[in-house]
């Protein structure tokens, strides 16, 4: 069981490891990274296997929590392990041959990510998010300097803001850890100090959730990085921003006034994150606001209490994680103005019609994935009583409208005959992010074909970390007490 | 008495010294000047998590044998702050390095200067118009740029 905590060390190591036996052997250096990851995706495998749906907590460095660390692993955070792996290998930098640096700061994002998903500390979710800061600022550095810069100054003032948090909470309660904070937090932060702590932890975590007032740097990193980078920010550190949200949600901040800010906030950012899309000009653009439409739905779909909001938000999460880097490979090829891509799709019909599949998909066409996370949004809003849930339905309804709209004016363009100036540019490498995104289409229809246990097996997920009792009674077991 | 209200001027300290950080990040222009503020606005969120775990009436949290016999400060958020100080200082350099190229490859440190050129070149590089906004003045400025405007 305590092997989980490999999928943390491994790629950590194999981080600075990467770029001195790049130095030594560059064959070994190119197969380092994948090894350790795909090594890293079995443990998890094995330790999903072997835990039976039990969660668990490993003690790091032998001190028992709450003096020591604590890893708390359960379905939720062993799911967002193997999802990070996963994408982390599926947008490995491949083709990049020369530069080590790509696969150092790849590997330095999925350790601490994978650490971020499996701790139980509140400060040490701190650090892990600041190793994934500084590891997204180097990739997307390497592309879009001028354009990180904003992000890393945005990124510097979210982490400003989650201190102030902390150490409100911390004034508040006297510890950091998540399991005896769920027990402290009823009396201690169910305060207006305690809301204002978590307004400021969710507005500096927001940063990197794409959340609607802190997300001025997502145009330009998604614009101007490669379509890699993008696929992992919007993809990946996204949902993970949006897990550490979720955490701190069920497991400290249960007043009803911290759903409803989230829930204001997730509008806004949806509504005009897709109005912003409408309006763009050129496809990563387009893809980049459609992204912070889409979490400002993840964001409502989160603050509907109970169980509920939680199975309808990782639903959509997943959902996204699946197709967004997709579209953002698929954009790769088609970078540019939107009007360049006339006949685009006549060109490259694999393309195309893979495209057409994401978007339906995206929109929520009713066979598709997207629809069932959609519709369990719907009936999750429907269910509230509160007036707000109800302009929420109106306004997600309103934001797919939207979304349709703009996702349809490029797939008309893609299939219309190309005029005598408009020529795709096929760049050399397409092939590499075409079978990526053939993967991703092909998980995309499987979960279509299995959606009945697919919903029942996240639907216990969801129950199981709706529990803030069992986080406790897992972290702290009775016999260790008496 | 007194002791309470040091604390006191410290807890304000701390939140002011945020406030003016976030102030200075949203209205400087100057690269410099924004990177200058997040250094005063983490300093800020470092005193308020050293103050979270400090009491006047206690000594450093060091066991200098024989156990502890006085009461002592809070040692974790002095953990916690060091850790905070060694990011800050890292994601600091990286800003300056960042900085460093930025000036290297647009010749500027004014951010809305940067802006443009960088939304430029980003247009020119998808081939779409420029973004305009709808307030911008039609026609020619009545004055002149300077040339070495935010040096």
């Amino acid at each position: 069981m305590n092997t989980i905590v490999l999928t943390v060390v491994l790629p950590l190591l194999a981080a600075f490891v990467v770029p001195v036996l790049c130095r030594v052997s560059p064959l070994l250096g190119r197969l380092l990274g994948p090894l350790t990851l795909a090594y890293a995706i079995l443990l998890t495998l094995q330790v999903w296997l072997g835990m039976e749906g039990k969660p668990f907590s490993i003690a790091l460095g032998g001190f028992q929590p709450p003096l020591g660390i604590n890893f708390y692993v359960d379905r939720l955070s062993l799911l967002f392990t193997f999802l990070t792996l996963v994408t982390s290998l599926l947008l490995w930098p491949w083709r990049n041959e020369t530069e080590p640096r790509q696969y150092a700061l790849t590997l330095l994002l999925a350790a601490s990510a994978c650490g971020l998903a499996l701790s139980g500390d509140l400060f040490n979710i701190y650090v892990f998010y600041e190793l994934i800061s500084v590891a997204s600022f180097g990739l997307a550095a390497g592309a879009a300097f001028a354009a990180s810069l904003r992000y890393l100054i945005l990124s510097g003032l979210g982490s400003v803001l989650v201190l102030c948090g902390i150490a409100i909470v911390y004034l508040q309660t006297g510890t950091l850890n998540l399991a005896q904070l769920s027990q402290l937090a009823p009396e201690t932060l169910n305060t207006p100090l305690g809301m204002s702590a978590f307004a400021l932890i969710l507005l500096g975590v927001g940063v990197k959730g794409e959340l609607f007032p802190v997300n001025s740097w997502v145009p330009e990193v998604y614009a101007a990085a490669s379509s890699r980078v993008s696929g992992l920010l919007a993809g990946l550190v996204s949902k993970l921003a949006v897990l550490v949200i979720v955490r701190l949600l069920v497991l400290l901040f249960q007043q009803e006034s911290a759903l409803q800010l989230m829930l204001i906030l997730g509008l806004l950012g949806a509504i005009s994150g897709e109005l912003a899309a409408w309006r763009a000009k050129d496809m990563n653009r387009m893809l980049a606001f459609s992204s912070i439409g889409q979490l400002g739905v993840i964001f409502i779909a989160f603050s509907i209490p109970g169980e509920t909001g939680l199975f309808a938000g990782l639903a959509l999460s997943l959902h996204h994680l699946l197709v967004k880097p997709a579209l953002f490979l698929l954009a790769e090829r088609w970078r540019g103005s939107l009007m360049g891509l006339r006949g685009a799709g006549l060109a490259s019909p694999v393309a195309g019609g893979m495209f057409v599949l994401l978007a339906l998909s995206l929109v929520g066409m009713p066979p598709l994935p997207g629809f069932w996370a959609k519709f369990l949004l719907f009936t999750g809003l429907a269910a509230q009583q509160s007036v707000i849930y109800q302009v929420a339905l109106g306004v997600v309804l309103l934001s797919i409208v939207i979304e349709a709209n703009y996702l349809f004016r490029v797939v008309m363009n893609l299939f219309q005959p190309a005029g005598d100036n408009s020529v795709a540019v096929i760049t050399d490498h397409g092939w590499l992010n075409l079978g990526t995104t053939f993967l991703l289409s092909a998980l995309l229809i499987a979960g279509m074909l299995f959606m009945g246990p697919l919903g029942a097996w996240l639907e216990g997920v969801a129950i199981q970390a709706a529990d803030p009792v069992l986080y406790f009674d897992t972290v702290f077991p009775v016999s260790a007490i008496h | 008495m007194m002791p309470i209200e040091i604390g006191a001027v410290l807890y304000v300290g701390a939140i002011g010294l945020v406030v003016i950080g976030i102030a200075g990040i949203v209205l400087s222009h100057h690269l410099f000047r924004i990177i200058l503020a997040l250094v005063i606005a983490e300093a800020g969120a470092n005193l308020l998590l050293v103050l979270s775990g400090f009491r006047w009436d206690a000594i450093a949290p060091i066991i200098t044998g024989g156990g502890a016999t006085q009461t002592m400060v809070d040692p974790v958020p002095q953990a916690m702050v060091l850790t905070s100080i060694v990011i800050g200082v890292g994601v600091q350099a990286l800003a300056l390095s960042l900085t460093l190229r930025a000036y290297g490859a647009y010749k500027t440190l004014d951010i809305r200067e940067l802006q443009r050129r960088m939304s430029a070149d980003l247009a020119g590089e998808a081939g779409t118009p420029l973004p305009q906004s709808l307030e911008e003045p039609v026609g020619g400025r009545p004055l002149p740029a300077a040339e070495g405007d935010g040096r």
